[in-house]
């Protein structure tokens, strides 16, 4: 432990330094001693960055003394308690060459851990030259344990939907047993499996969207779209971003498509339609827009349906009121076609989470 | 070629009433005889004692008790099986990873595909 005879020169003189801006800026140093916030202040003119001055919230922050600290070297003091990942983010703060704040994981001296995020800055003398380093915590403890939380009640939910949508399910079958046909059963099921799998993707992705491709992969993988033997689909766009309404409606729609060119469409006749998916985002005035073609060929000549089902319902209705868009299929004796144009998220759409 | 499921005697943990009438039918479609359905650990692992059992779709959570002792069980027995739940697979410990799932609700499709894998005894761990 550090004591007034086994203290170094330059310690003694850092010291002193303190003491002189403790004469020269008064009452921001009673601001730095007493904020909540956890800060210190290192030598930078020593190569171990000793620590020359640490407030109260750092001592109570880190479960140290004042006398454990000061003289102490910061990397060393850190190292003791935090996590490995985040020293080397440290000394790269302290070089200057980090884009971001460290956040660091630290144990306290009795053991409990806390986060927080370390903001490092040099403070530099009249001729330029840095002099100390002056670091400052924010306590992220709290705000990391909200996210477990929410990560916790995100996967519950997550799990309830599966569960409730596995119930309908089950009612579903059991009502419908022995009343209606297989198909009906059948139709009713590949319903409920395409809004589990978008509700799979959206829970992966916390709710915040998911993309395009991702939402065309999951619901047309049944219907043979990674089928290497046969190239059944071509889908042709750079990724969006959807939002979770849209990628839940979109889900529906092209799984009402795939399922009606699975029975009357390009893929009713044994492999040798194709359906070729494709689409571009445009900027207009009102946000950027995405129009996209799903286009069938090769199957049998087409015929409109005499009736509107739930597919041609949901596509042409649904997704123009749910997605501020606008829908138009069309009935070519050649095969289907339907275009939809939407609203996306700014940007072309796609945002990194 | 006869299915590898007909006859065969598939044990279904599940602890809500329907969701467990929804896997019989299921199951009883594909040929297999249904054992249970048992609702709890241990009602399960007395099935597993007393009956003579193909196979198992096992329910990860069971009115909130885990289901791993019937996992470890039928692992110990040599009895293949394959988890069901709501969840997603990653949130499964460590050492429960490498068993097969179904994503609830359920796929019959992918019922039968992975009932006729873990029974066809060249094709298991494929």
């Amino acid at each position: 432990m550090p004591n007034e005879e086994n203290k170094s020169g330059a310690q003694k003189a850092a010291e002193a330094e303190v003491e002189s801006f403790r004469k020269d800026l008064g009452p921001f140093v009673v601001a730095a001693e007493t904020t909540r916030m956890a800060m210190v202040f290192t030598d930078a003119k020593e190569p171990y960055n000793p620590i020359i001055f640490a407030n109260d919230s750092f001592l109570s922050l880190s479960g140290h003394d004042r006398e454990e600290v000061l003289g102490q070297s910061f990397n060393f003091l850190m190292a003791r308690g935090a996590n490995p990942e985040a020293l080397a983010e440290i000394e790269a703060a302290f070089e200057g060459s980090s884009g971001s704040d460290p956040e660091i994981r630290y144990r306290r001296k009795d053991g409990s851990v806390f986060w927080a995020s370390i903001y490092i800055s040099p403070v530099r003398d009249e001729g330029g030259d840095v002099v100390q380093h002056f670091a400052s915590f924010m306590d992220l403890t709290k705000h990391k344990q909200e996210k477990d939380r929410l990560r916790f009640l995100l996967d519950e939910l997550n799990h309830r939907t599966q569960n409730t949508l596995a119930t309908v399910q089950a009612i579903a079958v059991q009502t419908l047993r022995g009343v209606a046909d297989k198909e009906v059963v059948d139709a009713f099921e590949g319903r409920i499996l395409a809004l589990s799998k978008a509700h799979t993707l959206l829970g992966r992705e916390n709710w915040d969207g998911v993309g395009l491709r991702d939402v065309i992969d999951q619901i047309l993988q049944p219907f043979g779209l990674n089928d290497r033997r046969v190239a059944r689909f071509s889908v042709e766009g750079e990724d969006v971003r959807l939002q979770p309404q849209a990628a839940l409606t979109l889900a529906m729609v092209f799984h009402e498509l795939a399922t009606n060119a699975a029975k009357y469409g390009a893929f009713s006749n044994d492999a040798a339609g194709q359906i070729a998916i494709a689409w571009q985002v445009e900027p207009t005035p009102h946000g950027d827009r995405m129009r996209l073609r799903w286009q069938e060929s090769g199957g049998p000549p087409v015929t409109p349906p005499g009736r509107k089902g739930f597919g041609s319902r949901l596509i042409e209705s649904g997704l123009a009121q749910e997605l501020d868009g606008e829908v138009r299929l069309d009935y070519e004796l050649a095969g289907v076609v339907c275009q939809i144009v939407m609203a996306v998220p700014q940007g072309g759409g796609w945002m990194a989470p | 070629m006869t299915s590898p499921l007909s006859g065969r005697r598939v044990l279904v943990v599940e602890d809500e009433t329907m969701v467990a009438w929804l896997l019989e039918d299921m199951l009883a479609d594909l040929g297999c005889a249904v054992v249970g359905p048992a609702a709890r650990v241990n009602q399960a692992l007395a099935m597993l004692d007393a009956e003579a059992i193909d196979a198992a779709v096992l329910d990860v959570n069971l009115n909130g008790q885990m289901s791993y002792p019937v996992a470890d069980a039928l692992a110990a027995r040599g009895v293949p099986f394959v988890f069901s739940t709501g969840y997603n697979k990653v949130s499964l410990p460590n050492s429960y990873q490498s068993f097969p799932v179904l994503q609830k609700p359920f796929d019959r499709l992918k019922l039968g595909d992975t009932l006729a894998k873990l029974l066809t005894p060249e094709e298991r761990g494929v």
